[in-house]
């Protein structure tokens, strides 16, 4: 069969098996690796190859690829084992997923992913606008709406939003999905505010969601269970805070690297055995680095984070950033769990306000719901981690389809200038679709922006 | 003057002569952009409640240092007025986290140009027990802040006389559809489009007595029916009779909408029996739900539909301003659907006011109504 007409949950479990087989140690020069190589994009390769070259990164993404082969393996398998399958945006916590025995699929995850295996996935961000998307929607689901149309994806049993209010895109297309596909959809409302009114109002939103859940799948969610979930969701949080911790040392002893791993295993795992796994093998990697003295290559000249999104093609931005600018990713939004958190898991009503509450602070809905200046909200969160991690500058991707970002950019980033002293540069382009701005241009942009630092 | 001729001068300008007048009584005019905003509350505490629109904007050029090119051009027509001091005569504005676009310009408007008095009201996105109770909440702070600001007092029997008077131009609107969904439309879009901008920059008691008079007038006209290709027209917000006269030049008739500009405005009333206040909470929560309002799709196709049947519609223009989302994705949607049902439709991408492209549009609707046999 054609590659491209295949399940692109199969071939992404195939693509992690056969990472996740490999010696820890590698040998470029083996069969095993060389074979692993023929099946990824050229994005990819050149991403595997590139962190393959620091021992310490290889360590991390061992780990965390075979976390991945499992989870594509148990959705490939969900049908089968009667389990029913669950679309979720990234601001959708996975824990209440695990906890009522449904397999979540984040979209973005998938849509980022699946850059592994097709070039660009152009065919299924172009596909959707045939079929009716307009193009100005987020490349960020797009990718999925394409696999479905092209039958490359199973339909979900159903459909769960929380981004409402937070991005217009997103929530929309979730809605498109269910009306066209016939898939159930259930929402969640997000409010305006950042205070106990509105984390009241999230709770109650969140704990009818629950309930809808019970009543599509007829699975009873278990206090035992959920408690299970919560403990393992709570380790992950106490492991990812110390990574943060260690981050603010001057220089940087966590990869650059990390932050994908971070991003998504948090979209995705959080509330499993295999993402504390991951967290604490990245811990571990970071400690001892920062008892060697690693950090970034030749040297830390520069500490930046992105403003909001990151960006996911091109395949070694990581590694360029570190070993050809000197350059810490400190972080970008959608890594910036620093408000998460932890579950008290006495009663199930505490477990429920504890998840609904971590929800309400995960990136996007945190700080793009509101107005740019409430507590809680971009302008504020950026203050803080520009304040916290010591950045020197700031990236803005100006990822096209967020709206909601672009139209306060430079209220926000001359509050920055004002109160920080720190200059941030605003690229153009698209995080996922590599037609729209090249690597290589925006390469060129930030590397003239960081030239103007030194 | 002519009521027709009237309420075109009245909306053509920002600060037109009503406003004026208004103003010159010593009386406060206040802004606002969304049909989720309860204007009774306003007009309760003797206020101009005033929809604040792009009109007249020749560029972008102030708003793009702010809102950018991805943001929807009306947003930055109505951001361009403001920095241009076109709504210098605004004691203050309302606004609603209605989509990313406005409420992007709330911020800016707010962090650049603000007024005495500046408000965001935000609205639920979905239709729930708790959601309602959000409202009401919101709108008790409202009222409350209103009260506060301007040293008034919103009595019950104030509230119910402005439902009163709203109700009644919420009638004759609904009467200038009907005459609109006849056989022999005494109006044409265009001049629906312009009657229905002047009832937002003017008192409504003024504009119910033009509006009825106007209506009265029509009554008595006999028209033929007429020959054109009968259209509704639905999307993003849409002040534009330009626009509607563009498309209908090309040998159709724009007969009913469902826009909040439109139909979704006015289609609901408020309750006249019981409590005011909560009335009020229950028509703007529940009225005929904008994209913003998730998992309602189903309920606004189905108006459509209904506005479809009664008006005899046989095509339908599905406009939306680039980068809304909102629209643009409904409208996907909406086009799969009437397709299902044999209804012909077409979807345009348009740019609001000054950045709009007339040729490309008319190219279009031309060989719409071509296909559909106009």
């Amino acid at each position: 069969m054609d590659d491209q007409k295949r399940n692109m949950i199969v071939r992404l479990h195939e693509i992690f098996t056969m990472g996740s087989d490999l010696p820890d140690e590698l040998d470029m020069e083996s069969p095993d690796v060389k074979d692993f190589l023929d099946t990824l994009s050229e994005d990819r390769r050149i991403a595997f190859l590139t962190s393959a070259k620091d021992p310490d990164v290889r360590k991390m993404s061992v780990g965390f690829n075979r976390a991945f082969a499992n989870y594509w393996e148990r959705l490939c398998l969900a049908k089968e084992q009667g389990k029913k399958t669950v679309f979720i945006p990234f601001n959708c916590s996975p824990e209440i997923f695990y906890a009522l025995d449904l397999m979540p699929l984040g979209v973005e995850t998938l849509n980022t992913m699946g850059l592994n295996v097709e070039e660009g996935l152009h065919e299924y961000l172009d596909l959707a606008i045939e079929r009716g998307l307009p193009d100005t929607m987020c490349s960020a689901q797009r990718g999925v709406v394409g696999m479905l149309e092209a039958g490359v994806l199973d339909m979900p049993d159903f459909l769960v939003n929380g981004a409402l209010g937070g991005c217009d895109p997103n929530s929309k297309i979730f809605e498109y999905i269910s009306q066209k596909f016939n898939i159930p959809a259930i929402y969640l409302d997000v409010p305006f505010y950042h205070d106990q009114r509105a984390l009241d109002y999230y709770t109650v939103e969140y704990k009818k969601i629950v309930t809808a859940l019970e009543e599509v799948s007829g699975n009873k969610l278990d206090e035992d269970r959920l408690r299970e979930v919560c403990e393992l969701s709570n380790e992950a949080t106490e492991l990812f805070m110390e990574i943060q911790e260690l981050k603010r040392h001057v220089p940087n002893p966590v990869p650059n690297y990390y932050n994908t791993i971070h991003n998504a295993t948090k979209l995705t795992m959080v509330g499993t055995s295999d993402a504390v796994d991951i967290f604490q093998k990245a811990l571990d990697v970071s400690k001892e680095r920062l008892k060697k003295g690693a950090h970034v290559l030749p040297e830390e000249k520069i500490r930046f984070m992105m403003m909001y999104t990151g960006l996911y093609f091109g395949g070694n931005i990581h590694l360029w950033l570190e070993e050809e600018m000197g350059a810490t990713y400190l972080l970008d939004m959608l890594v910036s769990n620093d408000h998460n958190p932890i579950i008290d898991t006495s009663t199930m009503d505490t477990m429920l306000g504890g998840l609904a509450e971590g929800m309400l602070n995960l990136p996007m809905t945190r700080q793009l719901k509101g107005a740019w200046d409430m507590p809680a909200n971009w302008l504020e969160d950026l203050l803080y981690y520009a304040d916290t991690y010591k950045a020197d500058c700031l990236v803005f991707t100006g990822h096209t389809a967020c709206k909601q970002a672009w139209g306060i950019y430079r209220l926000v980033a001359d509050e920055i200038k004002k109160q920080l002293g720190i200059p941030t540069l605003r690229l153009e382009g698209d995080g996922w679709d590599s037609r729209i701005t090249s690597m290589a241009v925006i390469k060129e942009q930030i590397s003239d922006f960081f030239e103007t630092l030194q | 003057m002519k009521p027709l001729a009237k309420l075109a001068s009245i909306s053509k300008t920002l600060k037109n002569e009503v406003v004026t007048d208004w103003i010159n009584q010593g009386k406060k005019v206040v802004g606002y952009v969304c049909t989720y905003m309860p204007e009774e509350i306003l007009l309760a505490a003797d206020i101009l409640p005033y929809r604040i629109t792009g009109k007249g904007a020749r560029d972008t050029s102030l708003a793009d240092a702010y809102l950018t090119r991805v943001n929807c051009s009306f947003a930055r027509c109505c951001l361009e007025q403001g920095f241009r001091g076109e709504y210098d005569f605004l004691e203050g504005s309302v606004w609603v986290n209605g989509c990313d676009h406005i409420r992007r310009c709330y911020d800016n408007w707010n962090a650049k140009i603000p007024r005495p008095f500046m408000y965001m009201l935000p609205v639920p996105h979905m239709f729930s027990p708790e959601g309602r109770q959000w409202y009401k909440e919101e709108v008790v702070k409202f009222k409350d802040a209103v009260e506060a600001h301007f040293n008034v007092n919103i009595t019950s029997e104030k509230l119910s006389e402005a439902c009163k008077i709203y109700n009644e131009t919420r009638r004759l609107l609904r009467k200038l559809y009907d005459l609109r969904a006849s056989d022999a439309p005494p109006f044409t879009g265009a001049e629906a489009s312009i009657i229905l901008s002047a009832g937002f920059v003017m008192p409504k008691t003024e504009y119910n007595r033009l509006l009825g008079s106007l209506l009265n007038e029509a009554e008595k006209k006999s028209k033929a029916p007429q020959e054109k290709v009968r259209l509704l027209m639905t999307g993003s917000l849409m002040d534009d009779s330009e626009f509607v006269e563009n498309v209908e030049d090309m040998g159709a008739i724009v007969v009913t909408d469902a826009l909040c500009f439109g139909a979704r405005y006015f289609w609901d009333r408020v309750a006249e029996n019981g409590d005011p206040f909560e009335a009020l909470v229950d028509r703007y929560y529940t009225h005929v739900p904008c994209p913003r309002m998730a998992g309602e799709y189903p309920t606004r196709r189905d108006f459509i539909l209904n506005q479809i049947e009664r008006a005899q519609v046989k095509g339908v223009i599905l406009q939306h301003i680039k980068f809304c989302d909102l629209h643009g994705t409904d409208n996907a949607m909406l086009k799969m659907d009437l397709e299902k049902k044999g209804i012909a439709s077409i979807e345009l991408e348009r740019e609001y006011g000054p950045l709009g492209d007339a040729g490309r549009v008319r190219t279009r609707v031309q060989a719409f109504l071509e296909k559909i046999g106009g």
